[in-house]
């Protein structure tokens, strides 16, 4: 077990390593940061050469990167071209907004997905278990975007019951939870049905009801209990993704989340935010895959180390 | 009892064989989200085969006399000639919509082609040889997962340029992990079969083996997730283009259509409401579709 | 279970109808006309407030930092330069009372007396000299602002309100340079005790406001300056910017009434904003000036003859109408109205597919050559033009291939490496108001967007202007510049942007700025 524990440990070393090095020459690849800092004045070649000099971006690429390299060591990713501020004070700054998101939106998509996949699952086959099946998809139907516009225009603009955008109250997170919980849901429904099904088709469910335990509590002692492990660890896998892959919900909600930062750095070509933002959520990423996977074989002993999860 | 059996007996025959169209009824019957799926997801698929001869008029014929003219049942002057009324540009909404199938079908389908192939290789490959090549693979599906879409796109587009193919590719490029996991899932544990002990020890090569052993028995996840993920494909082109990275405007994308729009929502509601609409029910079509294919090969599979 | 077809059905068509009863929104409100205005404003109890709803946060508040528009919408109130540029561009005295030359390298400011910074420090000399010390040193080269500034040897103290400023070579366009930006002088004790980390999040200025508080890309939030040397001003107590990216959603919270003014309006907006009771639209003709560029090394736009034959086939006039719905200005060189060097007898090149095909002809270009035009994704409205051109350009046989590339990309790499095919689009509105500006970074030999562009004539042309200060003799010269570069026809001129802003009806005086440096001292609420 601890010899697995390091083995993972080194691997996840590994895979920042490889993160910063294939971040670090991509976002070079796509342009500069200096002439996008002139939105009036006067970019000539001199001033950009100039700006260019003082942000260090002279300096020949592999100095550029061990420079960078030696600071995430320290976990110090450098200062954001555009505002001066070093990066982990950026990622701190957003954090409490990207947790609420992240957070809010689980909470959505667990509320919808589990009365969903519960009930089609005990009701499978009937109108219920379609209807249900219909209502969870129908969030993953639309892009995120036009979700969110349409829930701006509807609750909003027209019925005014909640506010369009900004991280300010309970009430400002509702709308882009929602967003952001419908689109999880889809799949969380069908997870949760499935996990549901295959634990009401075994034999000790049959067996508790033929004692004539009510359906309600067999189904909620027994199903919904093993209903909950794919669950946990579908969310946990989209933790990752969620800090950082919800930019479009952001854009929408005005949300200071983690996921604009990044985005507008990269609009910005703003190098240090970029690696920072990118590197963070992926040391997040794997963490939280280290952690199920550890949490697997502690549970269910069976699980070979290192095996199979789909 | 048996006077009852032979009052019944024609109908009981006709149960025994039914009729072409009840048994089609019948699966309607047992199937209804299925059904629906599959007649979504045709309706798209023959939408953008035979568009050209549905569509009334040249979806790239820019006019600007006719800009932002409203549905013709729903035009007031009466002077409307198009049906669902026409874009910014004056172009039929109709006919782009028909056309836009294609592409819609398009980034879906050949997206996740590549993907496919690329998860269903490294899958198996991480999947049957273990050790250090599936350590090697999965933590390249890591870092993959790691690195943010919409900067790998635009890596990808200032390397590549920019287009519809290119981001077909990015798409594919992407999306391969979510194959690669669940193949090497799967492969995983068939690999302890008894079956495969035994074409082992009878001597199959490595290769026939996956191929007459393994591939078959994974066919129907890759099926399952595949459907799921043309759906995912069509929103995604959409998002895209939401963040200013989709294709050139006069390519009739129902994802760019429906981006570039949405500030007229309020004034000329149809140019975002349809391609909305038909965006809708293609990818609820086949998420449908692809919700009752696993269900029908196994209610249990974790997708 | 025909039932469940047919909930599935039913399913279908209330969504539809969902999301035509929110977006039929606009229409009904349309048909409803004799009741415009009876609608109830929903901003009620905001008191001597507003909020103005802004599109980005420039992240940094130090002027030597930062060249972002952004950042002038909101500076603008708290800092002030020694020269005070009005809101219809007009130079006045700001913190100097009075300047003149002392000789053709000496420029003598006499200072405004009893003007204090918003902690308290005193304005003088020692404030200027600071300000400028520490913009062309080694903090302000940092900066993209240095270089705008680097015709300034020194500033010296001469007594506690007289400062000169030494300059290195005569610059034309220093006043109004010293109006904005870079120049706007900062409070020396508090920059050296705070630092400048403190500085950049915490501003301190003498304008008529003062920030007292910043939530990065979330609020910014200014209170009245009671100490502001204008009498009377400013008249509001406080003023909230909530930084909004997305324009729909700028336009609901505007509709709301969680917003009093929607900066960048899109046009597609336009109708919305006018058909509604409580709000009003205000247009203002700003310097952006949009062409598509031709890349004068590719062929067929290396004959001039073909690039005129374009600007004939193109009707931008048709274009500006229909798709800006009138909110934009015709062009006849890459610079608008507001610009010094503007040519006002050159017409736009007329709209003549006629005399194009015959050019062309001329030219040798062929019935069905294809050309790449090259614009950013991110612009909705620009994609709707750059269609009405390939439109325009099909008529007369040459076909157009659209590319959307990442605007960033674009800018600074694309197009500074000649990878923008044949034509792109360029966007460029310097704030100095002179044509200087543009003309030298668009037609200079070697300059970041001039990767083709060369000819001894407009660059002697370019240098003679930049070495004298007078006005009569520079606009002589800009005449003859912008004949030429009408003839050779560099690009294809579409048009100078049009800026909207939504203001609700309770905000009074609110006059849109030519360039996004918002002036609220005078603005009250009703």
């Amino acid at each position: 077990m601890i010899a697995y524990i390091i083995r993972r440990l080194l691997h996840t070393i590994l895979v920042v390593f490889a993160i910063s090095l294939i971040i670090f020459f991509s976002v070079r690849l796509t342009g500069d940061p200096v002439s996008v800092m002139f939105q009036a004045g006067e970019p000539t070649k001199e001033a950009i050469a100039e700006v260019r000099k003082n942000l260090g971006l002279d300096e020949p690429l592999y100095v550029q990167y061990g420079i960078f390299l030696k600071g995430l060591i320290t976990f110090d990713f450098g200062e954001s071209f555009r505002s001066g501020m070093p990066v982990m004070d950026l990622i701190k700054e957003k954090l409490g907004a990207t947790l609420a998101l992240a957070f809010g939106g689980m909470a959505v998509a667990i509320m919808i997905a589990f009365p969903v996949g519960i009930v089609s699952a005990v009701k499978r086959g009937t109108g219920v278990d379609f209807f249900g099946r219909i209502f969870s998809l129908i969030g993953i139907s639309f892009p995120n975007f036009w979700l969110g516009i349409m829930l701006i225009l509807i609750f909003a603009v027209n019925l005014k019951w909640l506010p369009s955008s900004g991280f300010e109250s309970f009430k400002h997170l509702i709308l882009p939870s929602i967003t952001l919980g419908m689109i999880l849901s889809g799949i969380l429904a069908r997870l949760v049905r499935s996990s549901m099904l295959e634990v009401m088709n075994q034999q000790y469910i049959s067996t508790a009801k033929s004692k004539g335990i009510s359906d309600f509590a067999v189904i909620i002692k027994h199903a919904f209990r093993n209903a909950l492990l794919p669950t946990v660890t579908f969310l946990g896998l989209q933790f990752g993704a969620l800090l950082g892959g919800t930019v479009i919900v952001e854009q929408i909600f005005s949300w200071p989340g983690i996921g604009r930062l990044i985005i507008d750095a990269i609009n910005q070509r703003d190098y240090p935010v970029i690696q920072g933002g990118v590197i963070f959520l992926a040391v997040i990423m794997v963490a939280v895959n280290l952690v199920i996977d550890l949490s697997y074989t502690l549970i269910d002993p069976r699980i070979k180390i290192g095996g199979s999860r789909s | 009892m048996t006077s009852l059996q032979l009052e019944q007996s024609p109908q009981q025959i006709s149960q025994q064989k039914p009729s072409f169209l009840k048994r089609i009824w019948r699966f309607i019957k047992k199937n209804p989200a299925g059904v629906a799926g599959m007649i979504l997801v045709l309706l798209s698929i023959s939408a953008a085969l035979f568009s050209q001869w549905i569509a009334p008029f040249d979806p790239s014929k820019a006019s600007l006399t006719s800009r932002l003219a409203p549905p013709s049942w729903a035009d007031e002057t009466g002077e409307s000639v198009f049906f669902l009324g026409a874009d910014q540009v004056g172009r039929d909404l109709f006919s782009r919509i028909i056309y836009g199938a294609k592409i819609s079908l398009m980034v879906g389908f050949f997206g996740v082609l590549i993907s496919l192939v690329i998860g269903t290789v490294l899958g198996l490959v991480a999947g049957y040889f273990g050790k250090w090549l599936d350590d090697f693979i999965m933590r390249v599906a890591d870092i993959q997962l790691a690195f943010p879409f919409i900067l790998f796109a635009i890596v990808i587009m200032s390397v590549l340029g920019t287009g519809i193919w290119k981001i077909i590719i990015i798409l594919g490029l992407t999306y391969w992990v979510g194959f690669a996991r669940l193949i090497r899932g799967e492969v995983i544990s068939l690999k302890e079969q008894e079956y495969i002990h035994a074409a082992k020890a009878i001597g199959g090569t490595t290769f026939t083996i996956i191929r007459k052993h393994i591939l078959p028995n994974v066919m129907s996840s890759i099926l399952v997730l595949g459907t799921m993920y043309i759906a995912e494909f069509i929103l995604l082109e959409a998002s895209l283009t939401f963040l200013g990275l989709g294709v050139d405007p006069t390519i009739p994308s129902w994802g760019g259509m429906l981006a570039d729009s949405r500030n007229y929502v309020t004034t000329a509601w149809w140019t975002a409401t349809f391609p909305g609409i038909a965006i809708m029910l293609t990818v609820l079509g086949f998420n449908l579709l692809g919700d009752w294919l696993r269900d029908k090969f196994d209610p249990n599979m974790k997708l | 279970m025909k039932k469940k077809l047919s909930s599935l059905l039913a399913l279908l068509v209330i969504f539809t109808l969902i999301l035509s009863a929110c977006s039929g929104g606009g229409k009904e409100k349309a048909s409803t006309e004799s009741g415009k205005g009876s609608e109830e404003n929903p901003v009620k109890d905001r008191g001597n407030e507003i909020v103005i709803g802004v599109s980005g946060d420039p992240q940094n508040w130090d002027p030597i930092d930062t060249f972002l528009l952004d950042w002038s919408t909101v500076a603008t109130s708290v800092f002030e330069g020694l020269v005070d540029r009005t809101i219809d561009l007009e130079l006045q005295p700001g913190l100097a009372e009075s300047w003149e030359y002392l000789d053709d390298k000496t420029l003598q400011f006499k200072l405004r007396q009893g003007v204090t910074f918003h902690n308290g420090e005193p304005f003088n000399a020692e404030a200027v000299k600071f300000t400028f010390d520490r913009l062309l040193g080694a903090e302000g080269q940092k900066g993209p602002q240095y270089s705008n500034y680097t015709s300034i040897e020194s500033v010296e103290v001469v007594d506690e309100f007289t400062i000169n400023m030494k300059l290195n070579t005569p610059d034309p366009v220093l006043l109004t340079k010293l109006a904005g930006y870079g120049a706007v002088i900062v409070p020396p004790k508090y920059v050296a005790e705070k630092g400048d980390e403190h500085f950049n999040n915490n501003p301190v200025g003498t304008g008529p406001f003062k920030m007292t508080g910043y939530k990065r890309d979330q609020e910014i939030v200014l209170e009245k300056n009671p100490e502001y040397w204008k009498e009377g001003l400013p008249k509001l107590d406080k003023v909230v910017y909530k930084v909004i990216p997305e324009a729909s959603t700028r336009l609901a919270e505007l509709q709301t009434g969680k917003i009093d003014i929607m900066k960048r309006v899109e046009v597609s907006q336009a109708e919305t904003v006018k058909e509604s009771g409580f709000l009003e639209l205000q247009e203002v003709g700003t310097p952006t000036a949009f062409s598509l560029r031709f890349d004068v090394a590719k062929k067929p736009f290396d004959s001039k003859e073909v690039r005129q034959a374009i600007n004939y086939a193109v009707d931008k006039e048709a274009i500006i109408n229909e798709i800006l719905g009138g909110y934009g200005k015709p062009i006849s060189t890459f610079q608008s109205e507001l610009s010094f060097g503007n040519n006002p007898d050159l017409e736009p090149y007329p709209y003549d597919p006629e005399k194009a095909k015959e050019l062309l002809k001329k030219a040798g270009v062929k019935e069905g050559t294809a050309v790449d035009l090259f614009i950013p994704g991110n612009d909705g409205n620009f994609k709707e033009i750059a269609q009405a051109v390939s439109f325009y350009l099909e008529e007369v046989g040459i076909k157009v291939n659209i590319n959307t590339a990442d605007s960033t990309t674009l800018t600074s790499d694309l197009i500074p490496n000649a990878k923008a095919g044949h034509m792109y689009r360029q966007g460029w509105g310097g704030w100095t108001l002179d044509f200087d500006n543009t003309a030298y970074l668009m037609y200079y030999e070697g300059e970041q967007w001039n990767p083709s562009f060369k000819n001894e004539k407009v660059e002697e042309l370019l240098n003679k202007q930049r070495a004298s200060v007078d006005p009569e003799e520079r606009k002589a010269i800009f005449k003859e510049l912008t004949e030429l570069l009408y003839d050779l026809a560099p690009e294809l001129n579409l048009y100078s942007a049009v800026d909207l802003y939504a203001v609700n009806k309770r905000v009074q005086n609110f006059q849109p700025p030519h360039e996004d440096r918002m002036r609220l001292e005078e603005v009250m609420v009703k």
